[in-house]
């Protein structure tokens, strides 16, 4: 049968009209389009009933409370806690990471022990319990105890354990708390600082981080939201001043520039005005303090610090001015400040009348120890463990024959970290209880998994600077992984089997006995409730004025560049290194791939002869690292700043050989009349790689 | 082309004066709305994120620099350029609340929103979602998980929308009167600083109705007309001059 045109195109015609009315060809589409929607190794939801339970978070630093949504009995959200002191209704970049935490890829799931080979071998915990008896037996009289939690009643129990078995050696990670307590025990003070940020109507942070990473963050945060209703002005002032233009600055209504290390001088430099313009204060040193303030002039602040003499008069000024101010001084990254520069901060808030008064300084109560021979906060405070390490390092201390580990990761967070592990390497057993296959785990014998702030009950007591004492639980809201032991029963117990006597049985009495210590009713606190109470320590301070002349002065640093840190609390910290979630963070000039971008001003940029994305090589005596140049104005001039939390060589694929780690750069120095160890003053020198 | 009018109308104002960048929003973001973890996140083409905050400089030189944060989440535009452009409505304005949706199942991965949108507010999976093994155990049940090959958007946690309005029907009230802060997003939650205010801007009783009205209130590319939701807050000029393309001479509100 032949076609001709008009048959051919009245065949096309009725395909083509078949085609739109069948309603196959767009079933199959939309098959098609869910089908290749549908693939099987993508995830499903999961539902179930949700509830929410408060608690506080372990995992970020700045305690900061949460409520936890469960759906059936998985955590799958951490929310903010409006009735938490710690929260007030806003959450931590970290801590808002931890449900998703609780599965990360670097989670250690069962007792590692290290191999003849150097490999990590899972082995049983009978073998485990059987292993750490035998050493720390063996070991008995030369353990040290190293702790990365310094809110929780577990340095009790571990302190306890170095005291008893031990050579005495029990150490906190370095944090901001120990030079502040060092500076207050210098100036004749009891108990704890704590600053009262939420009443203070201007607020002058003096290298300490206060809207990142000093303190109880997020309670700083919440007073900051209080006072600065949208688009109006702020009816309080916050002021910083530091070397970077950090998540502070960016927050503060002034960034006064100064260079690191240089707090002090700048605080001084305030006191001098103060007492120019009729500040006093009621210590018996006061003229010593005063003929010491004479000589920080202006002119003579502004050349050390960098700073411009006509910023300085006019934060003296408004402090003057203002009815509550209040001035904090600490690290911009954190940890390496010197006790001077807290004692100078105190200082200038005694010239302001500001001790122990709504929205000033208060020193508040610090309970008892509940465990037999456990050393008290103030005795904790004063061990200065990278001072230990550097003096096995000098061969002035004996390494001692066993270290015991709590979520602690030194061989990544301490000053010269390449350093500090070597000297870890002296020791001849290691163990650390982790949650984290951490660069310490890496390099301990016997590896713990302890469960994390969610799985477990823990406390809280007063972080540092809170302006209020403090107590609370963190309460465990997830089921704990099978082959995963709460550390605080664990180490009661072997504290038993190595014949300490610790006067408690378990860790829940450990508690409960700290909770009465602190006035807080345990009921209460197991339903989630906080315990805050305005008592303060009577205060009669003196400027310890002698001790602060030699304290704070600056010393020349290496090479014609500074190093300065920056702390972002979202890229998380040594114990937990980059959340999955939060890699996403960092910007995109601070990390490429695997290369690490350092930021320095155009004005670095010139005299280095350097632009944007060249590589560099910063180095001094104590480390080397490469980088790439970004360039970002927020920087005062002759200072780099690196990103910290990189570097890692432990941990997952999400924090794994990222960048590189910015402590190997901080060489320890130790503070002159205090003796503490300090590394807040970086030297480099930088070329062009 | 006339914007859509809605009686309820969802959006946000937010105070750049008081962002420090921190970056809570952008995790709390991620973990409400499922979106999967990435290896390399310095990969900005590759990574997905509904919400992004970015860093804006006065340009000037040290000392007088000057920076400050943004968070963008999408717009949701009055007039939105991306609902115009998609060949298979995966993507409206239609419903009360004037949220853009983005319905992924009908999405074939054509990419013209993202053309489309001036805010680069839209995200393409290139990649599979991979959650390290046993985290998908955090996922929440509200939000489905999107495949490769399609396009994603902030949705204004709209899931919190309908179980607010679902609340409200419960207790025999209007599903369209809800009270201030009875429906905020997760990032507004979050955010610790308080930076974000979320609600309906067409409800006087709202915070964010005044607040889109403040001399110091303006949106990202005003110019182009997209009417959008999101309303930004700033004492600084040099802020508010950064949010549209304005010449040296031109004035900016407020």
């Amino acid at each position: 049968m032949a076609v001709d045109r008009r048959g051919f195109l009245k065949f096309v015609a009725g395909v083509s009209a078949g085609v739109m009315v069948t309603p196959i060809p767009w079933k199959l589409l939309d098959d098609a389009s869910i089908w290749t929607q549908n693939w099987p190794w993508i995830p499903s939801n999961v539902d179930g009933a949700t509830s929410y339970v408060s608690t506080v978070s372990k995992l970020c630093p700045s305690c900061v409370g949460m409520k936890v949504r469960l759906v059936g009995d998985r955590p799958v959200r951490i929310l903010p806690d409006e009735n938490h002191p710690l929260s007030k209704g806003g959450i931590s970049p970290l801590a808002v990471a931890e449900a998703q935490m609780l599965y990360s890829p670097a989670r250690v799931k069962r007792p590692l022990k290290r191999a003849a080979d150097g490999a990590y071998v899972a082995i049983s915990w009978e073998e485990a319990d059987a292993l750490l008896a035998e050493k720390l037996g063996a070991a008995k009289g030369s353990i040290a105890c190293v702790s990365g939690d310094e809110t929780g009643s577990i340095n009790e129990v571990l302190s306890s354990l170095a005291v008893q078995a031990g050579s005495g050696n029990f150490y906190l990670m370095p944090t901001e708390a120990q030079p502040a307590a060092k500076a207050l025990a210098a100036m004749g003070g009891k108990g704890q600082l704590g600053y009262d940020i939420e009443n203070s109507d201007y607020v002058l942070a003096i290298g300490a981080n206060v809207l990142e990473t000093w303190g109880p963050v997020i309670s700083t945060r919440a007073a900051y939201k209080a006072a600065r209703p949208h688009g109006e002005d702020p009816a309080v002032q916050f002021v910083f001043a530091g070397p970077v233009q950090n998540s502070t600055a960016a927050g503060a209504d002034q960034w006064v520039p100064i260079k690191a290390g240089t707090e002090g001088v700048f605080a001084l430099g305030i006191a001098h005005l103060l007492i120019k313009a009729g500040a006093t204060a009621d210590a018996a040193d006061f003229s010593a303090f005063k003929s010491l303030a004479e000589a920080y002039t202006p002119a003579k602040v502004a050349e050390i610090t960098g700073t411009n003499a006509d910023q300085l008069k006019a934060v003296a000024a408004a402090l003057l001015k203002a009815r509550t101010p209040l001035v904090v001084c600490g690290s911009d990254f954190g940890q390496g400040t010197g006790a001077g520069t807290v004692m100078a901060g105190i200082a200038v808030n005694m010239l302001l009348g500001g001790l122990n008064r709504k929205g000033g300084l208060k020193l508040l109560p610090v309970a008892e120890p509940v465990v037999s021979s456990a050393m008290s906060r103030a005795e904790m405070m004063d061990k200065d463990f990278v001072s230990y390490m550097s003096r096995i390092n000098a061969g002035k201390e004996k390494a001692p024959k066993a270290m015991v580990f709590y979520e602690a990761n030194p061989a990544y967070a301490l000053p010269q970290a390449t350093k500090m592990s070597e000297v870890l390497g002296q020791v001849s057993f290691k163990v650390t209880f982790t949650t984290f296959l951490d660069e310490t785990a890496m390099l301990c014998d016997l590896v713990l998994p302890v469960p994390m702030g969610l799985e477990r009950l823990d406390d809280v007591a007063t972080p540092y600077g809170y302006g209020q004492a403090l107590y609370c639980l963190a309460r465990p809201v997830a089921p704990m992984p099978a082959s995963v032991k709460p550390a605080g029963d664990y180490i009661v117990a072997l504290a038993g089997k190595l014949g300490c006597s610790l006067g408690v049985s378990s860790w829940e009495e450990v508690l409960q006995a700290k909770a009465k210590a602190m006035d807080a009713d345990w009921d209460s606190l197991m339903d989630g409730n906080v315990f805050t109470s305005d008592a303060t320590v009577s205060a009669n301070l003196s400027f310890a004025a002698d001790l602060l002349a030699k304290s704070v002065n600056v010393k020349a640093q290496e090479g014609n560049f500074a190093v300065a840190p920056v702390f972002k609390l979202g890229i998380g910290t040594a114990k937990t290194a980059i959340p999955p979630y939060n890699n996403k963070l960092i910007r995109r000039w601070e990390l490429q791939g695997n290369e690490l971008y350092v930021a320095m001003n155009g004005a670095t940029a010139r005299k280095l002869g350097v632009m944007m994305h060249d590589k560099i090589v910063i180095s001094n005596k104590s480390g080397s690292i490469n980088a790439r140049v970004n360039i970002f104005e927020g920087i005062m001039n002759d200072t780099i700043t690196v990103l910290m939390g990189l570097g890692h060589t432990a941990f997952d694929q999400f924090s794994k050989g990222k960048g590189e780690n910015v402590m190997q750069l901080l060489t320890v120095g130790f503070e002159a009349g205090t003796g503490l160890s300090v590394w807040n003053m970086a030297g480099v020198t930088i070329s062009k790689a | 082309m006339q914007a859509k009018e809605f009686k309820v109308k969802w959006g946000m104002a937010i105070d750049i004066d008081k962002c420090t960048g921190c970056g809570a929003c952008m995790v709390a973001c991620q973990a409400e709305n499922n979106l999967s973890p990435i290896e390399d996140a310095s990969n900005k083409i590759k990574v997905m994120n509904w919400l992004v905050v970015y860093e804006l400089s006065n340009k000037k030189p040290f000392p007088e620099h000057d920076v400050a944060y943004l968070p963008r989440p999408c717009q949701q535009c009055g007039t939105p350029p991306c609902v115009s452009v998609c060949p298979v409505i995966a993507t409206d304005k239609n419903e009360e609340g004037g949220i853009v949706s983005q319905i992924y199942p009908r999405c074939i991965g054509c990419r013209y929103c993202m053309a489309a949108c001036p805010y680069h507010a839209r995200y393409f999976n290139w990649l599979d979602p991979v959650w390290p093994e046993g985290m998908e155990k955090a996922l929440t049940p509200d939000v489905s998980v999107r495949p490769r090959g399609v396009v994603e958007k902030c949705s204004f946690c709209h899931h919190r929308f309908m179980m607010a309005k679902d609340k409200a029907i419960v207790e025999g009230r209007d599903p369209e009167a809800l009270a201030d802060g009875e429906y905020v997003t997760s990032c507004t939650e979050a955010c610790p600083n308080g930076a974000i205010v979320f609600g309906d801007l067409n409800n006087p009783d709202h915070q964010v109705y005044e607040l889109a009205r403040s001399k110091y209130a303006s949106r990202l590319l005003e110019r182009l007309h997209a009417d959008t939701q999101v309303y930004y807050i700033s004492r600084r000029e040099w802020v508010r001059r950064q949010l549209d393309n304005y010449l040296d001479n031109e004035k900016v509100k407020g």
